[in-house]
């Protein structure tokens, strides 16, 4: 068996996959972040406190996880919702008679849906807590209310596909709120629904706004986020005592290094 | 093991050391999301009718602190400008708090911590007090079914412009009233209240700016969990306070 192992290991096609061995090397371990496109949104090392559990909580990864599961479940349910109002109750219903897993996955889609506006928020206020929006993590602060906002938007919008009394009266509700805008607000309610009222044309505008306008906004959101914070150092962690004493701080190591390949060379 | 991790600057392998952590608590989470969506079936009321109106028609959870704020204030105010505000004063956080002191530390001092438990009680006096005083007072002149802060106002001014304590039997009222008690009296006490906690932690703990934004972040996060979960939990039938096991299900009036 070991053997079998070892000569798939040695056959090119192992080989053009993955290009080091399991990690249990220090070599390894660095190779197995730098090698791959997902583990490398993680830096090969990070400060010891950052593992800890109670100084994140997890929460900003269990957003992240709450918005992957969403999509698996979302793409499943389009399989057999239909946004026209004669049938989008009741292709919801046939989720729960008709289809295998159906009952299941809406469910699954449902509450990790309430868990994604959740952790969202305690997110936010973890990083608030540990003053992670101090410099120079500004920007990404900002991104993270929009982010906050994108998930309330997805939510919102979600809530009117099923097309029971439940969804067209909380859609109304909050749409009348948008309605209140001043100076403004008919024109407001009348982009909100498409209309006058809560009908077809809302139910099309909210599907399409729920199904590919907002996921998108948010991975391109999410993208920047994940980003910055790599770029901005990596998970807050207090300040060394000589930076706290004014030291300016490097933007970046490959910034550093191409300044000093700047500076002339010094004559003779 | 964490041998090499721990030379340089205290530091871990992500690999195994975070990544584990990441399945791990993946993993529970979707065990538990799943065991939920076993047994907790997501709800499906009747076909949407735009002729019947459940009583009360409420919004999603994360929104009825809005809309419990619709029950004490002009919807603009309630719908869109607070809100509005909430989400631009979040977004300037971080340029007016602009020191990096405390950055990785959980309310940066102790007495982070006291100002933000002290934030969260003062918050939760005030609105559950605001909340009470809007559904219980009641001028003996005052119409049938009116109460609260703003109807009392509104009632002794159009007694004494216009004689009738009725607001709705004046023809022609006036539009200062309405924003007086709609607009002017509701906005005063949503600043009064950070003004006054900002005043107090300025003098008590002697706040810098990042303690200063620690009371205010509180009283947001406070004000959003107290407020949805009156809005969720206490209002009932005509989105009047009830205790949460008195709350039912929307009725929906027979056709």
């Amino acid at each position: 068996m070991g053997r079998l192992w070892e000569r798939i290991k040695s056959t090119r096609v192992y080989r053009s996959i993955y290009r080091n061995d399991y990690p249990t090397t220090p070599r390894n371990q660095t190779l197995v972040i730098l090698n791959s496109v997902l583990l490398h949104l993680h830096p090969v090392k990070v400060p010891r406190h950052a593992v800890k559990l109670t100084y994140t909580w997890g929460l900003g990864g269990a957003s992240l996880l709450m918005f992957l599961i969403l999509t698996v479940t979302g793409v499943w349910l389009m399989f057999y919702y239909i946004p026209a109002v004669p049938h989008a109750y009741f292709s919801v219903r046939a989720l729960e008679t008709d289809i295998t897993f159906g009952i299941f996955l809406r469910n699954m889609h449902r509450w990790t849906a309430h868990g994604m506006v959740l952790l969202v928020f305690l997110h936010m206020v973890r990083v608030f807590y540990t003053g992670s929006y101090k410099p120079p993590r500004e920007f990404n602060w900002v991104v993270g209310v929009n982010l906050l906002l994108v998930t309330f938007l997805l939510s919102f919008t979600g809530y009117l596909l099923p097309w029971d009394q439940l969804a067209i009266w909380a859609i109304t509700v909050g749409t009348n709120m948008g309605g209140a805008t001043p100076i403004i607000g008919k024109q407001i309610l009348y982009l909100l629904r498409a209309g006058y009222e809560v009908t077809q044309n809302t139910l099309v505008r909210w599907y399409t706004l729920h199904v590919i306008f907002l996921p998108l906004s948010a991975i391109l959101l999410m993208c920047v986020h994940f980003w910055r914070i790599r770029k901005d150092g990596g998970i807050s962690s207090p300040i060394p005592l000589e930076e706290e004493a004014g030291k300016p701080v490097p933007v970046s190591p490959e910034l550093q290094v191409a300044e000093q390949e700047e500076k002339p060379a010094p004559v003779g | 093991m964490a041998e090499d991790g721990q030379r340089r600057e205290d530091k871990v392998f992500v690999w195994p050391y975070l990544v584990r952590i990441e399945l791990i608590v993946a993993l529970l989470y979707l065990l538990f999301f799943t065991l939920m969506s076993i047994f907790v079936n997501a709800p499906l009321r009747n076909l949407a009718n735009p002729e019947v109106t459940p009583n009360p028609a409420k919004a999603p959870w994360y929104f009825l602190g809005l809309q419990e704020l619709l029950l004490h204030m002009h919807p603009a105010l309630a719908g869109v400008i607070v809100p509005g505000a909430v989400l631009v004063g979040l977004a300037l956080i971080p340029y007016i708090d602009t020191r990096r002191e405390g950055t990785g530390i959980y309310f940066t001092t102790p007495e982070g911590k006291k100002i933000a438990l002290f934030s969260f009680l003062y918050t939760a006096v005030w609105e559950i007090s605001l909340i009470l005083i809007d559904e219980f007072l009641r001028l003996p002149q005052m119409p049938e079914s009116a109460h609260g802060i703003g109807p009392a106002v509104k009632t002794l001014l159009t007694q004494a412009f216009y004689g009738t304590p009725d607001p709705t039997q004046v023809e022609n009222m006036t539009i200062l009233i309405p924003a007086i008690t709609d607009v002017i009296i509701p906005s005063i006490i949503m600043l009064l209240i950070p003004f006054l906690l900002v005043l107090i932690v300025r003098r008590v703990w002697q706040a810098d700016t990042r303690e200063v934004m620690i009371a205010l972040f509180s009283f947001f996060v406070a004000s959003f969990v107290i407020l949805t979960v009156v809005g969720s939990a206490f209002r009932g039938h005509s989105m009047k306070l009830f205790w949460p096991w008195e709350v039912g299900p929307p009725e929906e009036p027979l056709q």
